[in-house]
């Protein structure tokens, strides 16, 4: 436990400073300007940002010491890092987001929900075809003919209207 | 030889395709932005128009606020949409090209990033109120700034916004006379602080206020307009109490992303032109005090440019008026 | 009077058939999220926000308001058939209840749960009803300096009375008011933190790093701990008997009204007023040695509490616009996307359309009794759902929610990000809600202080001399000595929040 909160520690207190650097006095390569602390109407759009980022970095340092001070690390620790199987179903989830984030656009919604749900499923370890199968069509062709047909939400339909839609999907 | 027609095919394709899309618009909801919170007057004359020419095009028209900065946050989204005619927007003039002026606004559109398509509203300027204010003339206010300058809070409806011009021409008119400058969100606030006693001096438009003034909560002390504006037919204009350059006013007109299909424009341009003379438009709008000045295409060109003109010239005077 | 005027006009709109069918809609989806485990209600009502976009603002509220107290009941039902609290509120549940569902009794705990949480619900929107249009008349003399020490207030009550460690949940609410900076500076119009990135000058969307933070990452911590079996047991005798509703009475009345005068004051979490409950109700009995065994006054008290807070806890989001937990902070979200900005200015500019919503309290919460005393059995079915496919419903509901709020993949993305740092900081024990609370505050919360420091001319003692906002102030100041001084309940303070 008490790594992971010195890592998280730093790894605020670095988000602050960087806020600060980047944000507030500006990094030109990163098309960032300097905001102004102060102009001639009022307190200016640097004023919020910096107060909180030096309350943020202060308060940072301060959460270290107290972390590092603190007890001795307890044996919970061992459950800060998933076991095996759990981890894998964890990166899991993450790569399918990802993945169905790059796809969703370009292929629409019904294919990459039909194959995120497929896939997801399998790798949390459901196994029975007929299910993944039937969960992965209602989950897509089902959710779309709600959503965007029927409640009118704006979906991406993809290139693949014209084989699905006469298919009646 | 090949390439030309083929390219000449392909640009015969796209322009079939593009004027397919035009032909069919709308087939879906249209957006129409308003860059300021609900309640404002910009969002009842939004409201009005939309449903009146929702019925007309077919589709619905749907408000959206996207207030904040005042009206940068919602210019900047109109500016970066796709000029397909589903998201349009209303540009308050003074205030986006006051916004386009500043560059420390850092502003990703400029005059040019829109497409006047109709304006519907020109409201004057009006100074006022809360009812028991000791202020009862525009001279009392003049006096009370020249006495404790800078302590007078004035408020605007936002930093360069027409109210803040308003309030720079008033320290112009009477040299000696500075205000404390509070920017609100718009009307509904400005009206919120006002009545709680945290504004001394309110500067908006005449469509902000009518109804309060009739309901004797606020009084107006002077209507930046060089004639009087029939909703508040009592109340003297700023010629009339000696200063005849504090002449400000706002429209509201309806503009999409720069590139829009003409044809498109043409369409929304027919449909609102339509809907903005309609006389359930016309009762409505005038029922919240709000001046109907329908300008199409070239004259609402026109007249955004004059008034960029006016706005950078007091844009200059802001700059160096220093905050007290 | 004219105020029940307009409750009688929101009272009969309610009553339209649409309306009832959205607040029908709203308390099955809502029931569902609470029986759920591993999707608390601050990701259900996020993520089923796209159900409403083609609602009129009056049905979408509606409906989202049906399911957030939907899933204050329906958390009750797994922490006594599953002893996994289905949100936050129901921890205390899982101890009395959970051992009533041992002894055989699990039907008459749901049961006294059921019609706790019915009378207090309904006191509660009663009292609302007296409280709110004074309230909101009483807020819109407020100008910003009182708003900043207002949602000052908030926030330190939030941050005060949440996670481990103080400094822990201030650094939290730091990094929500931070992120809530990215975007447009709402006063001067400066872009900031946009890095000439167009997709941030909107700044981050809420609701996209709300389904992250609890959507995505309350699912990767279920697949990382799947929920174990469900316990069977009988649901046949749901009513109680006499002796336990005798017993039950008293709890009743009083979890009512603490609930209520908790749900009151912004920023008070919804665990509070549950925990505080349990603990009266075992410091007034006469066998308190009962309790932890299966005592049903130790359901009754704080089930009642929690929703009588529900219902409360409306009335600072209506008449100040400030939000006590995510989930109401979602809500709120929900207002802003449909063009609407919760406060006092709401009462005056739409009276109708606040009744209307106030009125879908009573309704909802009398549907919710119908849907849980007979449906109880159905409910408990939706608990053998074999936790996989919860899993992956609420992720495809999650990218289907994020992108189509804006039609943008960026807010997937922004999703995913904020799911993966969500369940970091989770298994860390950062406490999650300060940071939800600063990023919807964050906007205001700065334009209140800088339109403050405009009226004084840049002299911060305006905040010292005026009466109201110098008293919130110093309570603010209080509340953070307090919690830094460890003075606050231990097991408020370690409860999970949402």
């Amino acid at each position: 436990m008490k790594l992971g909160w010195l890592i998280a520690t730093v790894c605020l207190v670095c988000l602050f400073g960087f806020t600060m650097w980047l944000g507030i006095w500006g990094f030109a390569p990163l098309n960032s300007r300097p905001l102004a602390m102060k102009d001639a109407l009022g307190p200016g759009p640097g004023f919020f940002p910096f107060w909180l980022a030096a309350i943020g970095i202060s308060l940072g340092v301060l959460l270290l010491i107290e972390v590092y001070r603190g007890p001795a690390e307890k044996p919970d620790t061992a459950s800060l890092i998933p076991e095996r199987a759990a981890a894998f179903r964890i990166i899991a989830i993450v790569v399918l987001l990802a993945a169905a984030a790059f796809a969703l656009e370009p292929l629409g919604f019904r294919v990459t929900a039909f194959v995120f749900i497929a896939l997801t499923s399998l790798a949390l370890g459901l196994v029975s075809p007929v299910a993944i199968t039937i969960s992965s069509l209602l989950g897509s062709v089902g959710v779309f003919h709600v959503f965007y047909q029927w409640l009118k939400v704006p979906l991406p339909v993809g290139p693949y209207d014209y084989v699905l839609k006469p298919l009646g999907l | 030889m090949i390439s030309k027609t083929l390219m000449g095919a392909a640009l015969a394709v796209a322009l079939a395709a593009t004027s397919a899309l035009a032909q069919d618009f709308p087939n879906k909801p249209i957006q129409l932005m308003v860059a300021f919170p609900p309640g404002g007057s910009t969002d009842i004359g939004a409201r009005v128009v939309a449903a009146i020419a929702e019925k007309a095009i077919g589709q619905p028209i749907i408000v959206v606020n996207k207030g904040g900065a005042g009206g940068q946050v919602g210019w900047t989204e109109l500016s970066r949409q796709k000029p397909d005619g589903y998201y349009i927007g209303f540009l308050n003039l003074p205030a986006t090209n006051t916004a386009i002026l500043d560059p420390e606004r850092q502003a990703i559109f400029d005059t040019k990033s829109f497409t006047p398509i109709i304006n519907q509203v020109l409201d004057p300027g009006v100074i006022w109120v809360r009812a028991d204010s000791p202020y009862k003339t525009m001279q009392d206010i003049i006096d009370a700034g020249k006495k404790a300058p800078g302590t007078i809070r004035a408020a605007t409806t936002g930093i360069m916004s027409d109210d803040h011009l308003a309030i720079l021409m008033v320290e112009e008119a009477a040299p000696g006379a500075t205000y404390r400058l509070v920017h609100l969100d718009g009307g509904a606030p400005m009206m919120k602080e006002t009545l709680a006693g945290n504004i001394d001096v309110a500067f908006d438009n005449v469509g902000s206020i009518v109804k309060q003034v009739q309901s004797g909560q606020v009084r107006a002390i002077a209507v930046l307009d060089p004639q009087r504006s029939k909703f508040l037919p009592d109340v003297p204009t700023s010629k009339e109490a000696g200063y005849p350059t504090v002449v400000m006013n706002s429209t509201r007109g309806i503009a999409g992303p720069k590139n829009m299909d003409p044809k498109v424009v043409a369409k929304l341009q027919e449909v609102l032109k339509k809907a903005m003379e309609d006389p359930d438009h016309i009762k409505k709008l005038e029922d919240v005090g709000l001046a109907i000045n329908v300008m199409v295409g070239a004259d609402y060109q026109k007249y955004y440019d004059n008034m960029h003109a006016t706005a950078k010239k007091y844009y200059e005077w802001a700059k160096s008026r220093p905050q007290k | 009077m004219e105020t029940l005027d307009h409750f009688l006009a929101g009272l009969s709109a309610a009553m339209s058939l649409q309306n009832l069918a959205f607040a029908l809609a709203g308390c099955i989806l809502g029931t569902l999220v609470g029986v759920l485990p591993g999707v608390g209600p601050a990701a259900g009502t996020a993520i089923l926000i796209p159900l409403t976009f083609n609602l009129d603002p009056a049905g979408a509220i509606i409906m989202l308001s049906a399911i957030y107290y939907g899933a204050m009941y329906g958390g009750t039902i797994t922490s006594v058939l599953l002893n996994v609290p289905g949100e936050a509120a129901s921890v205390i549940t899982c101890i009395d209840g959970y051992q009533m569902a041992r002894n055989g009794r699990g039907g008459a705990a749901l049961g006294i749960a059921a019609i706790g949480s019915f009378i207090g619900g309904t006191f509660a929107v009663l009292a609302l009803v007296v409280v709110a249009a004074p309230l909101a008349s009483l807020a819109l003399k407020f100008g910003p300096p009182e708003f900043f020490a207002l949602m000052l207030f908030g926030l330190c009550l939030v941050t005060g009375l949440a996670g481990r460690s103080l400094v822990a949940g201030i650094l939290m609410t730091v990094v929500g008011l931070l992120i809530a900076m990215i975007g447009i500076d709402p006063v001067r119009g400066a872009p900031r933190f946009t890095f000439g990135v167009p997709d941030l000058y909107d700044g981050l969307g809420f609701i996209p790093v709300v389904m992250g933070l609890f959507g995505v990452a309350e699912i990767m911590a279920t697949a990382e701990k799947p929920y174990r079996e469900v316990i069977k047991t009988n649901l046949k005798n749901i009513l109680p008997s006499r002796e336990e509703w005798n017993a039950s009475i008293g709890p009743i009345i009083r979890g009512t009204g603490l609930g209520f005068f908790l749900g009151l004051i912004p920023g008070v979490g919804s665990i509070i007023p549950t925990f505080m409950s349990y603990v009266m109700e075992k410091r007034l009995s006469k066998t308190p040695e009962r309790f932890g065994s299966g005592a049903i006054e130790g359901v009754a008290g704080p089930e009642t509490a929690n929703n009588a807070y529900a219902n409360a806890a409306m009335v600072p989001l209506l008449t100040l616009g400030i939000p006590s937990s995510p989930t109401i902070a979602v809500l709120m979200g929900a207002f802003i996307i449909n063009g609407l900005t919760p406060g006092p200015f709401l009462f005056v500019e739409k009276p109708v359309l606040v009744w209307t919503i106030i009125a879908s309290f009573f309704i909802g919460n009398v549907m919710l009794l119908i849907l849980n005393l007979p449906l109880v059995g159905f409910w408990a079915k939706i608990l053998e759902v074999p936790w996989q496919y919860v899993c992956v419903g609420t992720l495809l509901f999650c990218i289907l929610g994020a992108y189509s709020i804006n039609q943008s993949v960026f807010d997937v993305w922004i999703m995913l990000g904020f799911g993966v740092i969500g369940y970091l900081l989770r298994k860390l024990d950062f406490p999650l809600a300060p940071a939800i609370l600063g990023l919807i505050l964050g906007p205001q919360l700065e334009k209140s202080l800088r339109t403050s420091l405009e009226m004084s001319a840049g002299d911060f003692t305006i905040f010292l001399t005026r009466p109201i906002t110098l008293t919130l102030l110093i309570l603010s100041a209080v509340v953070l000595i307090v919690t830094a001084l460890n003075l606050a309940p231990k097991q408020i303070r370690e409860a999970s929040d949402d």
